[in-house]
Formats: C-alpha cells, sequence, structure tokens
C-alpha cells in the first residue's frame, strides 16, 4: 500500500507542521509518495525536512516515491539549490527533472549538501567563507567581522549532526527578500536530520532532572536554554550557546524543531512562539537559523518570498 | 624554554586535508593531543594562532580550555583576530579559566573569567618572562 504525504505548495517551517502531520500517519512497511506536483515554492528548510522525511521513510518501508514539482520555474529552483542531487538517493524521482548543477553563483549561498561527518563541516565552513561574506556585509549591512561568526554558528548546528543525531544530515544556505514578514533581506540556514532527535540524545543524562515534565519541549528548552548535553564533559553545550549570542547581537532568529516540540529565540520583528508541544512527531531535529538585513544597511536581489 | 606553539601547522598535521579553519570537536581533540604529546605538565606555552580561518566555539574548548584546565599553567595566546576571541572568551569564562593574550601592541591582557588572569600575569613576571611597562602594562619579554 501506498500512502501520500502531500508537500505544501509553499514549503517552509510554517507550514512545515502541516508536513509532519501527513507524515506521522504513515505506519510501518508503507510505501510513503511525497506528491511535490504542486509545489510553488520551498525555503532551505522545507528542501533539507524533505530529504530527512525520504530518509526516515526509506528505514520503514520500501524506497520512498517523489513527484517532482510541475511548474518548470520550480522544480528548476530545487534543482540549482542542490535539492535532486541528494534526493535521487533517497527517493524514486517522478516528473521531470533538469539537469541543473547546483548553484555556484546566486542567492543559494551553500546548496543542499550532506553533513556526515567533521569532514563535511570542515568543507562546509570553507564553502561558506567564500561566498557568505560580500553578501553578509554589502547585503545584510553586517560587519565583515560578522562573516566569521556565521561561519562558526553554521559548524556548531552542523555538529549537532555530527555528534548527536547517529545519522547524516543536510545543511543549506540562501539568502532572500523576505517581504512578507520583515520586508527586508534575510539569510537562512536551514539544518536537517532524521536520526535520534534531542530527547533521546539528551535522555541518559536529563530525564530524571525534569522528572513527569520530561519530553522533547524539555529536552529542546535543556539543550538551547540551559546549554546542556549529553555529554558529562564541562565544556560540552557550547555550540547553541554560541548560536544564540551571534543571533543577539545580530537580531537574528533560531529555531528548533525536534519529535513533536519546537522552540524558538524570537526577535523582536518576529511573531512566532516561543514553544510549541504536541506537534505532530518527525523524526530527528530540524534547525533554522535567520539573520536579517539590518535596519541601516542596503538591500536588494531576488525575492522568493 | 618556553614552547611555541604554531596552531596552523599543528592542524596541518593533525587532520587529512588542507584546512585553515578550526572547526568541528573531532578536529579541536587532535590538534590538542597533537600538541599535549610535547608538553610537560604544568608548564608555560605561547599558542599562536596566525593563520587559522574560522574558530568555533566546540575547538575554543577542545583546544584552549582543556589545555588549561589539564595541561598547562600560564597559556599565551598570539595572533588572535577578534573573531578568535569570541569564540575562545566565552569558553572560558564559562569554565572559570582565563588565559593571557598579546595584544598587536605587545600588552597582555586577561582573556576569560577574570579571577584568575592576576595571579597569570603575576607568575610571568615572577618568572621574569614578563616586565611591567612603564605605562603599568604587561609585555612579554622571553621570546
Amino acid at each position: 500500500m501506498t500512502r501520500l504525504v502531500e508537500v505544501p505548495t509553499q514549503f517552509d517551517d510554517r507550514s512545515f507542521d502541516q508536513f509532519a502531520a501527513a507524515y506521522a500517519q504513515a505506519t510501518d512497511g508503507e510505501r510513503l509518495l511525497f506528491d511535490a506536483h504542486a509545489a510553488e515554492w520551498a525555503s532551505p528548510y522545507g528542501l533539507v525536512g524533505l530529504l530527512a522525511a525520504g530518509e526516515a521513510a526509506a528505514r520503514h518501508g520500501e524506497r520512498p516515491l517523489l513527484t517532482a514539482p510541475a511548474n518548470p520555474d520550480v522544480v528548476s529552483y530545487w534543482a540549482r539549490a542542490g535539492f535532486f542531487r541528494e534526493a535521487g538517493d533517497l527517493f524514486e524521482v517522478h516528473g521531470k527533472v533538469p539537469r541543473t548543477r547546483p548553484a555556484v553563483e546566486s542567492d543559494v549561498l551553500l546548496p543542499v549538501t550532506p553533513v556526515r561527518a567533521a569532514e563535511d563541516v570542515h568543507a562546509v565552513v570553507s564553502t561558506i567563507q567564500q561566498r557568505a561574506s560580500a553578501i553578509l556585509s554589502s547585503e545584510l549591512g553586517l560587519d565583515p567581522k560578522a562573516t566569521m561568526g556565521f561561519a562558526m554558528a553554521l559548524s556548531e548546528s552542523c555538529q549537532n549532526i555530527v555528534e548527536h543525531a547517529g545519522t547524516g544530515g543536510w545543511v543549506a544556505v540562501q539568502a532572500y527578500n523576505w517581504r512578507r514578514k520583515l520586508a527586508r533581506r534575510v539569510v537562512v540556514i536551514a539544518v536537517a536530520d532524521a536520526g535520534v532527535g534531542f530527547r533521546h540524545s539528551l535522555e541518559p543524562t536529563q530525564a530524571k532532572r525534569f522528572g513527569e515534565r520530561w519530553g522533547d519541549a524539555a529536552a529542546l528548552e535543556a539543550a538551547l536554554i540551559q546549554g546542556t548535553s549529553r555529554f558529562r564533559d564541562p565544556g560540552r553545550g557550547q555550540g547553541l550557546a554560541g548560536i544564540r549570542r551571534y543571533l543577539a547581537r545580530w537580531e537574528g532568529k533560531v529555531a528548533i524543531r525536534s519529535g513533536t516540540a519546537r522552540i524558538a529565540i524570537v526577535p523582536r520583528w518576529d511573531d512566532d512562539v516561543p514553544l510549541k508541544d504536541g506537534l505532530p512527531a518527525f523524526p530527528g531535529s530540524q534547525v533554522l537559523l535567520i539573520i536579517p538585513e539590518q535596519e541601516s544597511g542596503g538591500g536588494g536581489g531576488s525575492s522568493q518570498q | 624554554m618556553i614552547p611555541h606553539i604554531m596552531v596552523q601547522a599543528v592542524l596541518r598535521q593533525s587532520v587529512s586535508g588542507f584546512y585553515t579553519d578550526l572547526v568541528t570537536r573531532p578536529t579541536g581533540r587532535a590538534v590538542r593531543e597533537n600538541i599535549e604529546r610535547d608538553l610537560a605538565p604544568g608548564t608555560i606555552a605561547v599558542m599562536d594562532f596566525t593563520g587559522v580561518g574560522c574558530l568555533d566555539y566546540s575547538c575554543a574548548d577542545e583546544i584552549v580550555a582543556k589545555l588549561v584546565r589539564d595541561k598547562v599553567k600560564v597559556l599565551l595566546l598570539r595572533g588572535l583576530t577578534e573573531a578568535h576571541r569570541e569564540a575562545i572568551e566565552p569558553v572560558l569564562a564559562g569554565a572559570g579559566l582565563a588565559v593571557l593574550c598579546e595584544r598587536p601592541d605587545g600588552a597582555l591582557e586577561g582573556l576569560g573569567a577574570s579571577e584568575p588572569a592576576p595571579a597569570l600575569l603575576d607568575e610571568l613576571v615572577e618568572r621574569r618572562l614578563a616586565a611591567r611597562n612603564p605605562g603599568g602594562s604587561i609585555r612579554f619579554t622571553a621570546a
């Protein structure tokens, strides 16, 4: 039996729960058909999240199917963003997919890139420093020194996969005009895996401390707010704390979804809720970092939303 | 003789591939273990970050904080960029640790937790490895 999982037409962190709800209805052994034929736009978060879903689905059943977006512009963008290069290994892809190489000069600062080991993080950090520097300083109005902090935040986000997920994952970085929310340009980092998630990772060391409150939301709170780690080493837990400091300085946002919960550090320009629990279950962890153009900075470039 | 550690050179020896960035725990661990091999416990060492690109919090903890916690008595850092300092400072401060850092003008200052830093400066002065400038600042004189 094949179960249909519809990919939202506007697929980003806000529509992700709708996607997760459809995914969560699948039972072991069912083959999943991810239907993106009507997709009109996907953020980096949507793209890496879809790959995580594909990997998880393949673990529990037959290789999943994916219907590519029917709109040639959309499917072309997904190809330039590096999505199909990764999707080909996970899904049986149906539909017309252009043989475009991932973009090397565009708002795609880092195409969808697999992260499995420390070497991958090195490659990601090296690439982003070469490509993001100009965008961060000239278009987002960030101090040129902020590029290094951006690379640090990216490195720590990716390391969560290597250190905690128990499986590989993906990262993508993109710049675009965020008309609806901010009327400013933003850079978005999205990292997703279909691994064990924060609750499972932290359970051996933190569950007792939280008692009956223990769950996905408590695990996210412990990791992001309290800086706890599954390792007893006193220096652990630095990564997410560092990301928070960096984003606080540049008025950025961080949101992490894991299992049935989602936590966010919400800047003043956003109206997201800090903590959501009882969401549809989704495997692994999905991290979103948004750095907005600074208010005195420049702007311009392509629109995506 | 005070050991001088060129971090970028150690990075090249420690990991395969040509990297200038000190990122990830495994990289930090490999670099630290390489450094530790040539360091006697309780020593005073100079660590030069010239040529190092990005330094993330994991590497700052794995290399700098762990050396200070477990191996060296005084660690003097050189060639730091502002971004390096931003990674190292909170990691050390959070652990109640400090190192000394040589500013471009040669003056030494504490980096990390404020409490242990004066004792580190005193240690160098007492051992005649550093001297007070007329203005009151302290400079490293051993190299």
